[in-house]
Parts: C-alpha cells; structure tokens; sequence
C-alpha cells in the first residue's frame, strides 16, 4: 500500500493534459455547435474532477480515508455512465427501440421481476449451473487420469481441444434434438463448453508442484495417495480456481444462447430473442441486467471460495495484508 | 478537444449531405427473411426494370434469423420494409411510428400442421398437446388463436405446451411435438421433403378458421411520409413493386429463375423456388397493393383478443394510409 501511495504522487494520471483555458475555450465553441454534447461533457469532466479530488484527498489521508475513495470512486464512476447514458438518450430523443434509458430499463426490471425470476431459475440454476457442475467436476477428474497416465495424455487432450473448438451454433440445435427443449439441452451445451478450459487448467494445476516437492514425499515414503492429496492437489488449486473463474461466464452464455436455437416459454435466452422480436428493448436490456449481475455474483462466490482455500498462496497473501 | 469537436461535425455535416444525395431517388428495401420467392415481385421489378422505368434506385435487402425489420428502418437502415402485420403494429405500440402503405399479400400462408396419428382432427384437440413455435414476432396469430379457443399456452391437460422452435421442422419430424407452425410456401414443404407424405399430416389453415393476421405488406416511418417527395418516391416503388408481383404470378417458372439468379447464399433451388412461387401466387392473386380494411380490422381484432399478454392493447390509430397506393393506382 505503501508503495502504490508513492506511485500516486509521482505520477498523477488524472491530470488534463490540456489548459483550463483549453477545456473553457472548447467547451463554448462547442456549445455554439450543439449544446446537449456540451451538457454530457460537462456531466463528464463533473464527475471526473470529483473522483481525481477523492483520489488525491485519499492518497494523503486516513486509512478511513483511502478506503472511503476506494468505494465511492467507482460507484461516481458508474453512476456517471448510467447518467450519462440517460442523457445521451433523452437529449438526442434516441428511438427506444434502438437504446432504451436506463430508467425505463428500471421500470421494466422492477415491473417483471416474476418474470425475470423465473427465466433466471430456468437457465442459471436450472441449465447453468448443473451444466457447470458436471463439466467442470469431469475435467477435473480426466485431469486426474490424465495426469496418471501418457498415453491418456496424449489422446484426450487432442479431444478436449477438439470439443472446444466446436461451434455452440452448430452444438446447440444438436444437443436439443438429443436432449429435448428443457434444461437438459442446456446444461449439455455448458458441458461441452466448458469441460476443455477447466481440463487444460487442472491437468498444469497436478504438474505445478515440482520435482524437489516429489522427492522429498518420496522421503517421507508417502504413497501415492498421500502425495496426491497432501502436495498435488493443493498446488494445483490456484490453476483449478482459474478454470473455474473461466467457466462461470462460459457457463452463462452458453445456456443463454442455447435457448436460442430451442426452449420452452421460459428462460433468459428465449425472453431476449422473443422481446428483440417485439421491440420491447428495455426487457431486453433488463434480461441483460440480470446476466451481468448474476454472472458477477457467480465469479465473486469462486473468487471468495479461492481465498478460502488458496490463503497459503502468494497471489492471496499479498492481496489478505 | 477543439478538433476532436469540429472533425466530428464537419464529418457528421458532410455524411449527411453524401447520405441526402444518396437518397434522392433510392430506395432500400429490407426484406423480412433471405432472398426466396416469397419476395419474387421485388425482385421481378428489379430484374425486369420496372424500378428504373420509374425512375427509382432500388436496393434490396435480404433478412434472416436474426434480423428485425423494424429496429433497421428505425435505425436508418432501411426508407421502407416488409413486415408481418402483428410485428409491425407491436413496434408501432413500442415507440416506432411505422405506417402500413401497401398491402401486396391479400391471404395469409400460415399454418399448424400435426401428424394425423396424434388423433388430433380439430383445433379443440390440441388441448394437452405439445406445439413447436418459431418466436420473433411470428408466434401472435397462434396466441390470439388459442386464446379465442379458450385454451391455455402454459402446458398442463388443459394447454398446450408451446416449445420455441428454429425454423426448421425437425421437433415435428423427431416427434418432439405433434404440431408446428408452417407456411404454405414454406416449412409445410420441408415436412413434405423430408419423405412424410400429406396424407399422414392434419393441417389448420389460418385463414379458414378466421384467425388469418395479414402477412408481407409494406411499411414506413409515419415521419417520412409528411413529406410529398418521399410519398411520391414510395407511390412509384409501390407501384412498380405490384407490376413485378402480376408478372410473378403470370410467369411462375421465371420469377423462380430470377430469385436463385439473386440468391447470393446460393442455398435456394431452383424447383423449390417454383414451388414456393405457385403458393405465393396464391397468397397475392387479386390484390392491388390497397390494403383491405376489412382484412386489417380483423388483424386487429384477433391481436386485440391475444389473451394474457396481448401483443397490442389499444385499437391503433393511423397505423395505415391509402395515399401511397392511391397516387401509385391513379396513373
């Protein structure tokens, strides 16, 4: 931390490079040419003085200090793109069905959540998350058998490269006909797609412990089991939490563009492909909304469940002092 | 900044007068599926030159999946489009002010199509069953229709279980489901191709059970139309556009020919394309390119009646006008 306060000061990267007189001067021609850009500028160049006041107010004060920035500074940043969205849009009269505002994308969010609950039930917990599972808990145990074995080695990858390189356009309507219309089809699709990221992961997670560690289990005439669990395993976490990280947004978009190509009434894929088709942009964007929070939710449970258990490892420490 | 901003509006002034100029006498046409003979009129008066004897540019733009004509003529993309009725006045509802100017398709191809094994011989029987849908805009008709019949879309004994389908016939063929929606033109061929024979099939028509929504007509944005130039540039598309439908439908077998000439993904056949074009000329045969009020308040109506979430709620207003097809007939 101490560190990172020095670079602060050394180099100010919020700084203008440009003259107030510059931005003034700017800004009033600007204006004469059209007014509502010059509105969102100002709404801009706003909100970026305020977060450089913080960061240089937090850079010389408190603990309390710094961590109060740390929040507010990307909240004002964000808040500062839904704003300035909300204006583009307003001000320039952008057709709704072209980009809806933010509001009226709050509107149809607080207006269908039955909805959007239930597409959410139908494709994460219900396509995703079994899909995520299963590949995932199958990488990790050919991971295991690859690892034991050349000559599985040898063949399996090659497969495993080759099922990720196949196109979930051309999988999806596939695994529908195989598997129906319902989840199954979906999770099938996430299987597929996420089973070669996590392999690839797993299999350098079980080569990272190195020979002086083997050696020295060796010594201790640990069995095979024992090194598995007590040294390889552990060492390979920190590559199987990467894998996994990897997946969560890989699982997400894989049952949301399965739905596409097949599904019941319900489901996120199916609501964004059917509210494109009637316009209605802002249930669209809703839907969206909930991808994206719920695929941050997803990665931040794996990002927390990594710290839980790789504390030992040095990427953890520095971020834990 | 100071050059960033006049860079910007010099570039924004001058693609606005390159685009004025462009459109002086273009038309871009955005059609609602790829390039076949459900389009044939357009092509027709292009490849015949009825386009250029009015004096018109015509630039005709194929569709797809995953393309929706009404979000590229809002975003400028397109001066007119063809487009399903219920489609339309949902985006009118959304927002997008779109006005029906031509209505060159009289009778709709739209189908349900089971297998007769299923025992389904009415439209009552298909309580408890499993229908294939496609959805973008297209699944209105079947809605409004099950809503008039009083059966529910949720599944259960009592409803029918809707699956949203590609468009294809694959979940009707693997039995994933006893009925599918199909055109006339279109997928109910497919079936046929697929080595099932018509005698194994039941098939609803639309039409014949009163529930037909009107199909292929032609749309704008209600703002364009305040201006004569622009009514006029339409009244000589249209006009021209329902010169290459009659020439279509007299010589079926050519009008093929020149839909696979300007089929750029090469996928259409050539005997398909023939088929499709006798059943299209059924569909258009006897119509002017006046849109049938009649015809439309139905379309209306059965939308309005379109159950639990209708897909309009309010009797639109002004969402057609004669005085494109008015001025195209006149001379």
């Amino acid at each position: 931390m101490r560190a990172a306060r020095g670079m602060a000061r050394r180099v100010p990267a919020w700084r203008v490079p440009v003259g107030p007189g510059v931005v003034i001067g700017g800004l009033v021609l600007a204006f004469l040419l059209d007014w509502r850009l010059v509105l969102m500028l100002a709404v801009w160049l706003g909100a970026w003085g305020l977060n450089a006041g913080l960061a240089r107010g937090a850079a010389g004060g408190s603990a309390g200090a710094v961590t109060g920035a740390r929040v507010a500074v990307p909240v004002i940043f964000g808040l500062t793109l839904l704003g300035l969205w909300e204006l583009a849009v307003r001000l320039y009269e952008v057709s709704p069905v072209i980009l809806p505002a933010p509001s009226a994308i709050a509107v149809a969010f607080a207006a269908n959540t039955g909805t959007l609950w239930a597409d959410f039930v139908q494709t994460i917990l219900r396509g995703a998350l079994p899909g995520y599972a299963i590949g995932c808990g199958a990488a990790v145990l050919v991971a295991l058998a690859v690892d034991r074995s050349r000559f599985l080695q040898r063949g399996v990858m090659p497969v495993g490269s080759f099922l990720a390189a196949l196109p979930i356009v051309g999988t999806a309507p596939i695994l529908v006909m195989w598997f129906g219309f319902g989840p199954a089809s979906k999770a099938a699709v996430v299987v597929a797609m996420v089973f070669f990221p996590m392999l690839v992961n797993a299999v350098a997670g079980l080569r990272a412990s190195d020979a002086m560690q083997r050696d020295l289990m060796h010594t201790y005439a640990a069995s095979g089991w024992q090194e598995l669990v007590k040294l390889r395993l552990p060492n390979a976490l920190p590559f199987v939490f990467n894998g996994l990280k990897i997946c969560t947004t890989l699982a997400l978009i894989g049952a949301i563009v399965a739905e596409f190509f097949g599904s019941p009434t319900v489901g996120m894929g199916f609501r964004i492909k059917i509210e494109v088709g009637r316009l209605a942009m802002d249930m669209v964007w809703a839907e969206i909304a909930v991808a994206a929070l719920a695929g941050s939710a997803f990665y931040g449970l794996m990002a927390l469940a990594e710290r839980g258990l790789t504390f030992w490892h040095p990427s953890q420490r520095a971020r834990m002092r | 900044m100071k050059h960033l901003t006049l860079g910007a509006a010099a570039l924004i002034a001058s693609g606005g007068m390159a685009l004025a100029d462009a459109h002086a006498d273009t038309v871009n046409l955005q059609l609602q599926w790829v390039t076949q003979a459900q389009f044939a009129g357009y092509y027709v008066a292009l490849e015949n030159g009825y386009y250029d004897e009015e004096g018109l540019n015509v630039n005709i733009l194929p569709g797809g999946p995953d393309i929706a004509p009404p979000q590229v003529l809002a975003g400028g993309g397109a001066d007119v489009m063809l487009n399903w009725m219920p489609s339309a006045l949902a985006a009118r509802e959304r927002g997008l002010p779109v006005v029906n100017i031509a209505q060159p398709f009289v009778r709709s191809g739209l189908m349900l199509t089971c297998w007769a094994d299923s025992g389904i011989t009415e439209p009552a029987d298909l309580a408890g069953r499993t229908v294939a849908h496609w959805f973008f805009g297209n699944e209105y008709p079947f809605l409004s229709w099950m809503s008039q019949l009083g059966i529910g879309v949720e599944g259960g004994a009592d409803g029918v279980t809707l699956l949203q389908a590609g468009f294809n016939v694959d979940p009707l063929l693997q039995r994933q489901a006893d009925c599918i929606s199909t055109m006339t033109y279109n997928e109910y061929w497919q079936i046929i191709d697929a080595g099932v024979t018509p005698e194994e099939l039941v098939t609803f028509k639309y039409e014949d059970y009163d529930v037909a929504t009107l199909e292929d007509g032609i749309w704008a944005l209600e703002e364009n139309l305040a201006d004569p130039a622009f009514v006029d540039r339409m009244a000589r598309f249209v006009r021209a556009s329902i010169r290459g439908w009659d020439w279509a439908v007299e010589n079926p077998d050519a009008a093929a020919e020149i839909i696979i000439d300007y089929d750029e993904t090469g996928a259409q056949t050539l005997e398909a394309q023939a088929r499709m074009m006798g059943e299209i000329a059924l569909l258009v045969a006897g119509g002017d390119g006046t849109l049938d009020e009649a015809a439309y308040q139905r379309t209306v109506d059965t939308l309005l009646a379109g159950g639990s979430d209708p897909v309009i709620s309010a009797q639109p207003e002004g969402a057609f006008t004669h005085v494109v097809t008015d001025a195209a007939l006149a001379n």
